[in-house]
């Protein structure tokens, strides 16, 4: 409208000045007409020299145009009229402003521009004369904006601090263990909330225009809504974006939409809508591999999606498809560069765990060790043996003469508290344990040592012994369990400690003769009463015990004369001391019973001394023995 | 399982939700409440044997000049027109909707269920009224308060929407 104005206006210029006058502004230069517009020139050229205008065209032309100018100068008149009338006053400008500043605001930003530099001085300005006022004035948008700010930034913060946290635990996952234990939920799930990146939760496949569920998948053990519902509702949701937002329509409507902590990423094919549920942040390549999967459907079911009027058995196959879609992704890599280094803390925990086998294990041998010496012991059954974990228990049967079990354990190891032990007392039949019966109930020999051997149930003692003992055990009609005779054919009865002092005056006494005779002198024969003093108490107290004592006398004769000679004197010697003995011995109130046996050696078994001459005398002589024998009790066993 | 998509389609407080709620859950309530946009539910019925899971679309009430949300219709397998026997001019709004509606899913089998009988007092239908609606197909007098010709209702539709299934 404008440029047609201008180009019309400068066509006509060169035709009259008046039309010019009138309608140019007064401030206007007149002539000549600046080439303003490129087709100006041109028409000023064409039209400028007009020698005889015989042309009728060119005639019409100026007539139209007279015509239309006649038309536009009356418009202009009318308007030059109205500019002198409204001079720009300031009282005008002030009706007007507000007005215009709308108007020309709505038109472009042209307002904007050119005021911006002024506002903005203005505004420095003010900040430098008077802050407290501005600062007030700006305060009610400043501090919301400040604390939004803030909110994001400490969210923010906290969040990289949670992180954070996370991290650098390293027994972090023994935490959740706790943390499972202590609430009761699944492990599984406490690791799903602390470290979940992203989980489907659940995939659907919907038929595009009926709305229709064609399949759906979800994690097992995962409660869902009811998917023919939602499928519904999804649709139904697309269906009213797409209303709303008629124009998206065609390049992908809905595409994603988020409630709480749920995404649902919506893909669509021509035929079907595959909508998968997340759980977190899914990554832009689960988005690829949703559209891929669609993409698969379409190409896999193109016909039964073609054709679907509600029987959806026809997509069952592609349940695996959809299953594939259902991701769960946990941040389960420690952060780079913040690796524990786990290896000393393995270490400890199995060489504690060797430690505790050890130990266990040591534990079950010394036990085991200790159960089998008892069992070998002679004596004791072990009927029963546990271990626990402190305190032990063992039960059984225990000769009263075998070892205590208390000191095995001991010595073991084992503190004798610990262990509960009850056994019930029997009597074992072992050779050992019969022979320590039978030593504890026969008793010790005065003197002596006895040895015992166990020939089957007879026991064989054998030893220098006690006499009077000897007799004991002979005449015993009781025998410990597992002994029924005994055998003292290897025992040989000794003079029993009691009677050792009678028993050396008897024997250090000695009839001593006048050489080449058997007369008894005074001397020999206070030599004799003497020994029969002392045989008289021996056979006396042996009696009682039945022990038989037997006096051997032997007669000895010195070196002079023949032997036959000597022989005979020495036994003639014997016989007459033995009579004097006797007669000594038939004296007193009761005549003691003891056996004689008188020989004579001669010179054979001669007695030793320092000289011949003491020799000669003390071998001219009768001595004195004691012979023991145990009396075979009355009715006893022959032995 | 074969499933078939049902739009419930009607004007303001015919009842159409309340139908559904007798429908599916077999409750009433006397409360108005206004559906905004749709609201989907779903009953599995069993038709001479065969299963078919119906998704009740239950759309909003509508004024019959208003476009009853071709969106929403498109793919039915059946509507269900309901209309309220005490108001009149539901009843004959019917006709209105029902070209909308099959303009959206083609002409797809249909079932009319004059709703409210059991404001008998209050009922406002004329035998002519009657003669139009039973040259329309299948017509049905339900109530979704006492449940009466509700049950039959649906299941007749079902019935619809399996035969084309069974002669195909």
């Amino acid at each position: 409208m404008t440029d047609v104005s201008a180009a019309s206006r400068s066509s006509d210029a060169p035709r009259g000045k008046g039309a010019e006058a009138t309608l140019t502004p007064p401030h206007v230069p007149v002539v000549p007409v600046p080439p303003v517009a490129g087709g100006a020139p041109v028409a000023a050229s064409a039209s400028a020299p007009p020698p005889a205008p015989v042309d009728p065209r060119v005639a019409e032309m100026a007539e139209l145009k007279r015509l239309l100018l006649d038309a536009e100068r009356a418009r202009l008149d009318a308007n030059e009229a109205r500019l002198e009338a409204n001079l720009l006053t300031p009282e005008n400008l002030a009706d007007r402003l507000p007005e215009a500043i709308v108007l020309r605001a709505s038109q472009d930003k042209q307002l904007a521009r050119a005021l911006a530099p002024t506002v903005e001085a203005a505004i420095g300005e003010s900040v430098r004369r008077k802050p407290g006022e501005f600062a007030d004035a700006i305060f009610p948008v400043l501090g919301p904006a400040i604390r939004k700010a803030i909110a994001e930034t400490m969210a923010e913060l906290v969040g990289s601090i949670n992180r954070a946290m996370q991290h650098s635990f390293s027994a972090r996952g023994l935490s959740w263990r706790i943390e499972s234990w202590r609430t009761g939920v699944p492990y599984a799930q406490v690791v799903i909330k602390h470290a979940l990146v992203y989980r489907v939760e659940q995939v659907f496949l919907v038929h595009r225009e009926t709305g229709l569920l064609l399949a759906q998948a979800h994690p097992p053990h995962l409660q869902v809504p009811d998917a023919d519902l939602v499928s519904g509702m999804l649709t139904a949701i697309r269906d009213f974006v797409g209303d709303s937002f008629s124009g998206e329509k065609e390049v992908g409507g809905l595409r994603t939409f988020s409630v709480g902590e749920l995404t649902v990423m919506v893909e669509q094919g021509p035929r079907a809508v595959l909508a998968a549920v997340v759980r977190g942040q899914a990554p832009e390549s689960y988005v690829r591999r949703v559209q891929e999967t669609i993409e698969g459907v379409h190409a896999q079911f193109a016909s039964a999606l073609n054709e679907f009027e509600g029987d959806t058995s026809a997509f069952e196959s592609v349940q695996p498809l959809l299953e594939d879609c259902l991701v769960t992704v946990l941040e389960t890599d420690p952060p780079a560069g913040k690796k524990v280094n786990t290896t000393p803390y393995v270490i400890a925990v199995a060489a504690v765990v060797v430690l505790l086998i050890a130990w266990m294990m040591w534990q079950s041998t010394r036990w085991s060790r200790v159960i089998t010496q008892l069992r070998a012991t002679p004596g004791i059954v072990v009927t029963e043996a546990q271990r626990g974990w402190r305190t032990h228990s063992v039960r059984g049967l225990r000769d009263p003469d075998a070892p205590q079990p208390n000191a095995i354990f001991v010595a073991a190891g084992y503190d004798s508290v610990r262990v509960e032990q009850q056994w019930e007392p029997y009597l074992s039949l072992q050779p050992t344990l019969v022979l320590k019966r039978v030593a504890r109930r026969l008793g010790a020999p005065q003197p002596g040592t006895p040895s015992y051997v166990l020939r089957g149930d007879t026991l064989v003692v054998v030893g220098a012994l006690d006499a009077v003992w000897l007799a004991r055990v002979a005449r015993r009609v009781t025998w410990p369990a597992g002994v029924a005779s005994v055998d003292l054919r290897a025992a040989q009865p000794v003079m029993p400690a009691a009677l050792a002092s009678p028993a050396d005056s008897l024997v250090s006494g000695r009839v001593l003769f006048p050489a080449g005779t058997s007369q008894l002198d005074d001397a020999a024969y206070a030599v004799i009463r003497g020994a029969a003093r002392q045989a008289r108490k021996l056979a006396s107290a042996l009696g009682a015990d039945g022990v038989s004592a037997t006096l051997t006398l032997t007669g000895r004769a010195d070196a002079t004369g023949t032997d036959s000679t000597n022989a005979s004197l020495s036994r003639e010697r014997a016989d007459r001391v033995r009579r004097a003995l006797e007669a000594q011995l038939r004296e007193g109130a009761k005549t003691p019973a003891v056996r004689y046996d008188p020989k004579g050696v001669g010179t054979a078994e001669p007695l030793p001394a320092s000289d011949s001459t003491a020799r000669a005398r003390m071998n001219r002589s009768v001595s004195f023995d004691v012979r023991l024998t145990i009396d075979a009790p009355s009715g006893a066993r022959p032995q | 399982m074969i499933q078939k998509k049902v739009c419930m389609v009607g004007v303001f407080g015919t009842g159409k939700t309340s139908l559904v709620q007798q429908y599916v859950h077999t409750k009433f309530t006397d409360k108005y409440h206004s559906t905004v946009g749709v609201k989907i539910d779903r009953k599995v019925v069993s038709v001479d044997g065969t299963d078919v899971t119906l998704v009740l679309w239950d759309l909003a009430g509508r004024d019959p000049q208003q476009d009853v949300g071709a969106s929403y219709l498109k793919g039915s397998h059946g509507v269900i027109y309901v209309g309220d026997g005490t108001r009149r001019e539901t009843v004959t709004d019917l006709d209105d909707l029902l070209r909308v509606a099959t303009a959206a899913a083609g002409p797809v089998p249909s079932v009319t269920a004059i709703n409210k009988i059991d404001l008998t007092e209050q009922w406002a239908l004329t035998p002519e009224d009657y003669q139009a609606l039973v040259k329309r197909g299948a017509l049905f007098r339900t109530s979704a308060k006492t449940g009466e010709g509700v049950e039959e209702m649906f299941l007749q539709l079902a019935r619809f929407l399996i035969v084309p299934k069974a002669g195909a």
